[in-house]
């Protein structure tokens, strides 16, 4: 009877304490997706997979690119290879425009990629697309609410005037250096994820450094 | 440059004179707004949705009978009744002299639109919903409202906001009635009307259309008057008054 009973009680707390640490767990996950990025877990946080494997580094990076083993890449000159360097507005056109930055078209990736990579499993694809005039078919990064109305070309417009210093203390001359702020090092991703919050609060907390409005219109309409 | 921001009061000029009724403000804003198609059995609850609405008075008795129309909008009151009954401060008066609704604030507890003695603000009493062949009309610059929500004229934000950027963030001039109309940036209403019953523009800019006509008819004897000034709402929409050489005084209205 007794050995029952303290049997019956041991069941008890070990049920008590694993649904403890699952609540724990999942309280502290809500909170880090409240006030923050999500953990990158069960999909939640972290990079969406594409369609294509683009990887920003290579076109948008200047380091020597490596293969999964870490090793440098070697051309058909049997040299190593660095990364582009290409600027951010060299394909996302729209940015210093008006509101989307804008993804470029499948024929813009084809000016390069008709002669060059074409041998690449990730490139075949997109030629692929190209041959069947289909649209390639990216997963979004980064997406605000439907009640926010974020336009790219005042941010940018604000950033390159001379004397408006972007949060690192840097001057922005061109376009392309202002994008960091928000996206982070994207030359830098072999894979884009968000790495700022991008809530409310980082909007507001910028807006009111910088003396921009803080009308709740300036956003949301 | 933000420091450099301009002050504006926008506003609207209605000459009931010119309007005839066509309804073409009514269509312009509904397309523009993303406002939920409004079918008939709505019409017979009473919920229909129309941030501009014209309103049909008959005058006189069959055959010297009249029709009157009087185009209806939110009138961005200074001392608009809606906002202080707002228990989420979901509805203010902003810096640029408009009433907006922020939606994602609203909680809709519908106690504006009871409160609002112009009878504009419409509830979002079901989740929209259109024709497959209607979803690539949607406006992308505008919020799509949910259920539960409370919506109403707002002089078309949108397309002020993009002035804002075009003309004084990149060409860096003044906003002015010209610039207004060449870059499209008018209200909706204000572009389709074929008659120009509908005049918007800055009250603090002395040079705009609007700013002339309020110092020319909003005098005493003339033709200017704002919807139900007694109230004290001191609306930002002025109307003015039909000009009928044959109107008979003492003569009855039937509403």
């Amino acid at each position: 009877m007794q050995k029952k009973r303290v049997a019956a009680f041991m069941v008890m707390a070990v049920g008590m304490g694993l649904g403890g640490l699952v609540t724990l767990l999942l309280v502290l996950f809500v909170a880090r997706a409240w006030w923050t990025t999500p953990f990158e877990v069960l999909g939640f946080g972290g990079a969406p997979t594409q369609p294509i494997a683009f990887p920003h580094t290579v076109h948008a990076g200047v380091d020597i690119i490596l293969d999964a083993d870490g090793n440098p890449k070697l051309d058909t000159s049997n040299q190593e290879m660095n990364g582009l360097g290409l600027g951010c507005t060299f394909c996302h056109r729209n940015v210093d425009k008006g509101a989307a930055a804008s993804i470029p078209p499948v024929e813009q990736c084809i000016f390069c990629h008709k002669s060059i990579g074409t041998d690449l499993p990730e490139v075949a694809k997109l030629i692929n697309a190209w041959d069947n005039k289909e649209a390639v078919v990216w997963e979004r990064v980064h997406r605000l609410p439907d009640s926010v109305r974020f336009v790219h070309e005042p941010h940018i417009r604000f950033f390159t005037e001379p004397g408006n210093l972007m949060p690192s203390g840097e001057q922005a001359t061109l376009a392309a250096n202002v994008c960091s702020t928000c996206h982070g090092d994207v030359a830098q991703m072999e894979e884009v994820k968000q790495v700022r919050s991008l809530k409310m609060g980082d909007c507001v907390d910028c807006h009111r450094n910088y003396s921009a409005p803080t009308d709740c219109t300036t956003c949301h309409y | 440059m933000v420091n450099e921001r301009v002050n504006h009061k926008w506003g609207m000029v209605v000459d009931i004179d010119r309007c005839t009724g066509c309804q073409a403000c009514v269509v312009a804003c509904q397309a523009e707004n993303n406002i939920p198609l409004n079918t008939e059995a709505i019409f017979r609850q009473r919920r229909a949705i129309e941030w501009i609405h014209v309103e049909r008075y008959w005058e006189g008795e069959f055959p010297d009978v009249k029709a009157r129309f009087i185009p209806i909008l939110c009138q961005h009151c200074e001392n608009a009744p809606c906002e202080p009954v707002c228990p989420v401060y979901a509805t203010y008066h902003n810096n640029q002299g408009m009433n907006v609704q922020v939606y994602n604030r609203c909680v809709g507890t519908r106690y504006c639109a009871n409160n609002c003695s112009y009878q504009v603000r419409f509830f979002n009493y079901w989740e929209p919903v259109w024709p497959e062949t209607l979803k690539n009309q949607l406006n992308p610059d505008v919020t799509v409202r949910s259920r539960g929500i409370m919506e109403k004229c707002s002089f078309d934000i949108q397309r002020l906001r993009k002035a804002e950027h075009v003309i004084e963030g990149q060409r860096g001039e003044r906003i002015t009635d010209e610039n207004l109309r060449e870059g499209n940036f008018l209200p909706a209403c204000v572009q389709a009307c074929p008659t120009t019953t509908l005049v918007f523009g800055d009250f603090n800019d002395p040079e705009s259309q609007v700013s002339q006509m309020k110092e020319e008819h909003f005098v005493e004897g003339g033709r200017g008057y704002k919807l139900l000034e007694d109230l004290g709402t001191e609306p930002n929409v002025i109307y003015l008054k039909k000009v009928d050489i044959h109107a008979k005084t003492g003569v009855e209205t039937h509403a």
